[in-house]
């Protein structure tokens, strides 16, 4: 008998009581699909969760952040839809009632993440699990705090008070990444990442971001939409380096222009302190205050507490776990997927990875993940982009030409009153293969999937030019910015000939 | 009047060369002394600086066409000048074109060819060795109509192997559209981006097989691109051209035997802590040169009827270069003191890695030495060097244990081989020989003498 109650499952203390074929570190966005892709064929699976099912994404990542910014996008749409004929008086923002949404919605996918394991027969596990060698993971039960809210944990986990063991023929490592919060500065309830920012019950007057990646930027942006007063500090050159300057500019000129948001680029915040009425910074010559800090300057793997040496493995010089495009780590029976893999960091890439990985476990024919990863930024505008950029194209010597149309042009976007921003393709100079996508403006988001759809089935230009799009549609900007691209768009003034 | 810049003779051999590269372009300033353009030679790239000075007025030969020395390659003068008509050089009309060559079967328009003036197409052709097919190198027998030239184009097939069935062998539409459905052309799926890859690399989509058994895909065409034939540089062609004809013409055999240079090995150490440059090198080509007096007919040639001494050592010594491999002979090594042959040898190899080695400095070895013993090697055999009788292979030093008086010892062992023309020398001369040799190396009296 393999499944034993919770009960019997803690009677035996130290000693492996239950074998699995895979056991599953880590309930994220890349534990849970490996976790369900595993037992879907056929495996024995158990998970193995210290914190919340679901992981950042679900709990304090991209779930809460998008519903508060849904919110915040809708508030700000209504302060200015009077060019529309709409003129609302009074309108007024309950951040508790925003955040007790987001707590609903994040609750009520946590449950659908955890009945969707028990109903693939994935056995659950709450506690912190470590090697003990290559084939038995050890569970150490976690501080009653951090444990679900009691009576509300879902049938079949298994949380227990002392240590207990299992045998699993198969790891797969997904215990994902956490903000790197600098050793530098004080520890002060001021002082907050994004998880942190996500549990404020009210939003404070003025906010001090600290890192102009893209949770930075879009927790800067919903703020200022909802009347925060925001500053960015960016030690690098730019904010959101990793796009193009041309997107860049206009992410950019939008937030500051139309949010307000003052963005200081190429310095440092030093000396940064904190104390009962908020929090200081030196920037230059000039003392930033705000009542709020928040340090948004990149993740950090986890692997904390895994006792990894026990299974003969080591992390990378960075402290990630180094895993192919396969999924596999240099120990044959344990696999790697997501963050903690160090490879791009999103939600959707750890899946990809996941459901690879759990399949290569379950000895099916070996397959590699894709590598074609589109990224989406929730500013305002929205961002989204997918395969290279002109910047690597430069970097990789390659001849490219590009074909940008803006949403100005279009006919929807005119209607529904938003035309910020523009699409571009590039494509390869010789082939006409289209290389990449960055769009930054209305439904930036959702219409990257039509241009990843192109890229990864090796589409040229011309190909996606001659492809019908439904009229009058947002959609029709990447036809339009194909035609550009070859000088032939209908919606365009020609370029002038030199 | 603009000046002509003529194409170097380098050595005696030479009779044609090709550029590579122009290191300035027209309308470039040029000063006395500036690198105008490389060569390419039968055995290196060679540098030609400019003898004048002001502005280059025109290229008269793009790289990679083959012209006879002592040609004018292009004009030198100030802006403006009148530029005298070019006359295409004789040789440069035999389609010696070098550089990458239009893959096997795909035709190539004649204008497409770099070409420096006008082709002689009637003109009959001194075949080059290379991978071009009879349909690329002589394109009157390859008949095509233009429908079916299109319609191969359009497709991104190469008709080069279909028979035609149109008058004189002339493929027409037909044969195409019959090569298509024979070999299933209608099944075949692939991606938009891989078919303009294909269509612009000239990439016969038939011949792709894709990679996860789909669709071909950008990947499956750039690794057939990758896997095209591709024309050897001069060198490697003149290595392969040179060992083969040594192969097919002397008979080789081979003696190994090892010596013991744990005894030199020592003293040459204690050489360099007192400041001596001698490399192993040195001592072993020292001990060839004296063992070559011994066995004059080591030092000799044959063309299978007569023989020929060479009274003098003219020593070889192979070096292996990132692209390719050349031997540089010291000259008259017999004649040389072992300080003298140690300098030489130096200069040479220095000049050999800087690819600055003249032709005349690449010929007339009469006994090559191939040293391998810096790459770890147990043992190996090396293939005569054209024009001589002998070349002898140097492996690694290494420790080993050994017999000597009954006893088990360690020894620094270095194996060395000789590959002889059977045609000239028989295996006891080889035996003696190569035991003459080891018997000077593990003579540390005699190194102490021509060391000091």
């Amino acid at each position: 008998m393999r499944t034993g109650t919770q009960a019997e499952a803690c009677d035996y203390k130290g000693k492996i009581m239950e074998s699995f074929d895979i056991v599953v570190i880590g309930a994220g966005p890349g534990g849970y699909p490996a976790a369900i892709r595993a037992a879907q064929l056929g495996a024995s699976v158990a998970i193995v969760e210290r914190e919340q099912f679901g992981g950042t994404c679900l709990n304090w990542g991209c779930i809460p952040t998008k519903a508060l910014i849904a919110t915040a996008d809708l508030y700000q749409h209504i302060r200015h839809a009077e060019a529309l004929g709409i003129t609302v008086k009074g309108a007024s923002l309950d951040y508790a009632v925003m955040i007790g949404h987001k707590n609903q919605v994040v609750e009520k996918m946590r449950g659908g993440v955890k009945q969707l394991l028990t109903a693939n027969g994935v056995k659950q596990f709450v506690g912190t699990a470590s090697f003990k060698d290559r084939n038995t993971i050890e569970i150490a039960p976690v501080a009653q705090a951090s444990l679900p809210v009691p009576g509300k944990s879902a049938t079949g986990t298994a949380a227990c008070a002392t240590n207990q063991q299992i045998g699993a023929k198969k790891v797969i490592v997904a215990t994902g990444s956490t903000s790197a919060v600098p050793g530098f500065l004080p520890k002060h309830p001021r002082i907050v990442e994004s998880r942190g920012f996500l549990d404020l019950d009210k939003l404070p007057e003025s906010l001090l971001v600290l890192g102009g990646g893209y949770i930075g930027c879009e927790l800067a942006c919903m703020a200022a939409q909802c009347g925060v007063k925001v500053t960015i500090v960016e030690l690098l050159e730019d904010i959101l380096l990793l796009l193009d300057p041309d997107v860049r500019r206009e992410v950019r000129g939008h937030m500051e222009q139309q949010l307000g948001i003052r963005v200081l680029t190429g310095k440092a915040l030093e000396k940064i302190a904190a104390d009962d009425k908020g929090v200081r910074g030196q920037c230059g010559d000039e003392t930033l205050k705000a009542q709020l800090l928040l340090v948004s300057v990149g993740r950090k793997p986890v692997t904390d507490g895994l006792k990894l040496e026990n299974a003969g493995l080591k992390t990378s010089e960075r402290g990630f776990i180094e895993a192919d495009e396969y999924g596999r780590t240099k120990v044959a029976t344990i696999y790697a997927i997501g963050d903690v893999t160090g490879k791009t960091q999103l939600a959707h890439y750890a899946t990809a990875q996941a459901i690879v990985a759990a399949s290569n476990a379950c000895g099916r024919e070996l397959q590699k993940h894709d590598t074609l990863v589109p990224g989406v930024i929730f500013t305002s505008p929205e961002v989204a982009l997918v395969g290279i950029t002109e910047q690597d194209a430069k970097k990789q010597g390659r001849t490219i030409k590009t074909g940008k149309f803006r949403f100005g042009g279009l006919g929807r976007a005119m209607a529904v009153n938003e035309t910020v921003g523009f699409v571009k393709w590039i494509a390869d100079e010789a082939t006409d293969q289209l290389l990449g996508a960055a769009a930054v403006g209305p439904h930036a988001t959702e219409l990257i999937a039509e241009a990843t759809a192109a890229i990864r089935s090796e589409s040229t230009a011309a190909e996606l030019g001659n492809t019908i799009h439904a009229h009058p549609t947002f959609s029709e900007v990447w036809m339009e910015a194909a035609h550009a691209l070859h000088g032939d768009a209908i919606h365009a003034p020609p370029k002038k000939r030199k | 009047m603009a000046t002509p810049i003529i194409m170097p003779k380098f050595g005696q051999m030479t009779e044609e060369s090709a550029i590579v590269e122009w290191r300035k372009k027209e309308g470039d300033k040029v000063a006395k002394g500036d690198i105008l353009f490389t060569v390419e030679t039968d055995k290196s790239v060679m540098e030609v600086e400019s003898f004048e000075e002001g502005t280059l007025l025109k290229i008269a030969v793009p790289p990679g066409v083959n012209v006879p020395v002592q040609s004018t390659v292009g004009f030198l003068g100030n802006p403006g000048e009148a530029i005298p008509q070019v006359t295409a050089p004789a040789a440069a009309a035999k389609s010696a074109v070098v550089g990458p060559l239009p893959s096997a079967g795909v035709p190539v328009p004649a204008a497409e060819a770099p070409s420096p003036a006008p082709r002689e197409v009637t003109r009959p052709t001194t075949a080059p060795a290379s991978v071009t097919s009879a349909a690329t190198s002589a394109p009157s027998v390859f008949r095509i109509s233009p429908r079916a030239r299109a319609l191969a184009k359009r497709m991104v097939i190469d008709p080069s192997s279909i028979k035609g069935s149109g008058p004189s062998g002339r493929i027409v539409e037909n044969d195409i559209v019959a090569h298509l459905k024979a070999r299933g052309y209608d099944k075949l799926r692939i991606t938009p981006a891989a078919k303009e890859l294909a269509a612009k690399q000239s990439i016969d989509l038939l011949g792709i097989t894709p990679s996860d058994g789909g669709r071909i895909a950008v990947a499956d065409v750039e690794r057939a691109i990758a896997e095209r034939p591709k024309t050897m540089s001069k060198m490697r062609q003149v290595i392969a051209q040179r060992l083969q004809q040594s192969v097919v013409t002397s008979p080789h055999f081979y003696v190994t035997v090892e010596v013991d240079m744990t005894d030199l090995v020592r003293f040459r150490s204690q050489l360099k802590e007192q400041g001596a440059p001698y490399t192993i090198t040195d001592f072993i080509a020292e001990a060839v040169v004296l063992a070559l007096k011994e066995f004059p007919d080591v030092n000799s040639t044959t063309d299978g009827r007569t023989v020929r001494w060479h009274s003098r050592v003219h020593l070889g010594l192979a070096v292996s270069l990132e692209q390719g491999l050349v031997v540089p002979a010291i000259r008259d090594a017999d004649q040389l003191s072992l300080a003298e042959l140690n300098q030489r040898a130096k200069e040479l190899a220095d000049k050999a890695r800087s690819g600055k080695l003249t032709p005349d400095e690449m010929t007339g070895s009469t006994f090559t030495i191939s040293n391998m013993g810096m790459l770890d090697v147990e043992d190996f055999t090396a293939i005569i060097n054209p024009g001589e009788s002998a070349i002898l292979a140097v492996s690694s030093t290494r420790k080993k244990p050994v017999v000597r008086d009954d006893k088990v010892v360690v020894r620094q062992i270095m194996k060395i081989t000789l590959s002889s023309d059977h045609r000239i020398i028989d295996g006891a001369m080889a035996a003696r020989f190569v035991n003459a040799i080891r018997a000077k190396l593990e003579d540390v009296e005699l190194w102490k003498r021509l060391a000091g």
